[in-house]
């Protein structure tokens, strides 16, 4: 078999060996909607102008100071409710000490009275006992 | 006379005409990516970034032939870089993956053979290959569209023809060829 016929061959057998292949299903509708989405990504060439209104609300100076005005005041009026709660907290907790504390002393005074009730209500019963 | 187009509807229509390409060179693109890759999902991965550079460079390309003239070009530069990327060893034979879809016609065996053997070609050789038989383009395209010499492409061929004969003589059998 000559060089030339072999050659011949080998390269029909190429052929069909590298025919082409379709893609998996649904190929171009993939490249599409990466294409739209790549697309959707370009800034708009619109009039400088117009920009203010398509611009990120936070691209816009007005708004950026506002912002950081705001959380400042956010802050401080955070700081200040809070030293006022504290405040409160501590003047709660020394009524409830000085609450306690009464409660102690009439407590003591309470059973004072008692013990001297019993003590005359035990000398009024001796006395009757001797009569 | 005929109205001008609205931004809208000229955006659209490129689009289509886009789409369009996209389906008419699909199998083109992934399958000189499969062939040189070996791997489907890598193929299609790269075959989708070849249309989106594409999509971007739409303008450009003046015709149906331009437009495939620029894909295989991009194609090819791109599976080449891609395969410097991943820094993987070149394939030997016994490595080469096997094919992604059976052939339907002729001699399966031996097709599955050729298919490793290119497979393990270096890669300048393999993607020669690949755009002579498998897009059937002459010598002279294939030095135009990968900026080398025909000498070179001419060169390369033989070489690899050779070397595909010896293979798939030695391991199927001079009868299959």
């Amino acid at each position: 078999m000559s060089v030339d016929k072999d050659t011949s061959r080998l390269e029909d057998a190429l052929k069909i060996a590298l025919r082409r292949q379709q893609p998996p299903d649904e190929f171009a509708d993939r490249v599409l909607a990466r294409a739209i989405t790549k697309e959707s990504g370009k800034p708009a060439s619109r009039l400088p102008w117009l920009r203010i209104f398509t611009r990120p609300i936070f691209a816009q100076p007005v708004v950026r100071w506002a912002t950081a005005a705001a959380l400042v005041a956010a802050l401080v009026g955070g700081g200040i409710y809070h030293r006022h709660v504290q405040r409160q907290r501590a003047e709660g907790e020394a009524a409830k000490q000085q609450l306690i504390l009464a409660l102690r002393i009439a407590g003591s005074k309470l059973q004072l009275a008692k013990s001297k009730v019993q003590h005359v209500q035990d000398q009024t019963e001796n006395q009757e006992e001797k009569e | 006379m005929a109205e001008p187009l609205s931004a809208e509807k000229a955006a659209a229509i490129a689009e289509t005409d886009f789409a369009a390409i996209v389906r008419r060179h699909q199998a083109m693109v992934y399958s000189i990516a499969l062939r040189f890759l070996g791997d489907p999902a890598a193929a299609e991965e790269l075959a989708q970034d070849v249309f989106l550079q594409l999509h971007a460079n739409l303008n450009g390309l003046k015709s149906h032939d331009h437009v495939k003239f620029w894909l295989r070009k991009v194609t090819g530069h791109r599976c080449i870089d891609f395969r410097r990327r991943s820094r993987l060893p070149q394939v030997s034979l016994d490595e080469a993956p096997e094919p992604a879809a059976p052939v339907q016609t002729g001699d399966p065996l031996l097709s599955r053979r050729l298919q490793q053997l290119v497979a393990s070609l270096p890669e300048k050789a393999r993607l020669i290959v690949i755009l002579r038989y498998q897009e059937d383009m002459k010598a002279e395209d294939i030095a135009d569209v990968l900026a080398m010499p025909i000498g070179t492409v001419k060169s390369t061929l033989q070489r690899s023809l050779a070397m595909l004969r010896d293979k798939v003589t030695r391991t199927i059998g001079e009868v299959a060829i």
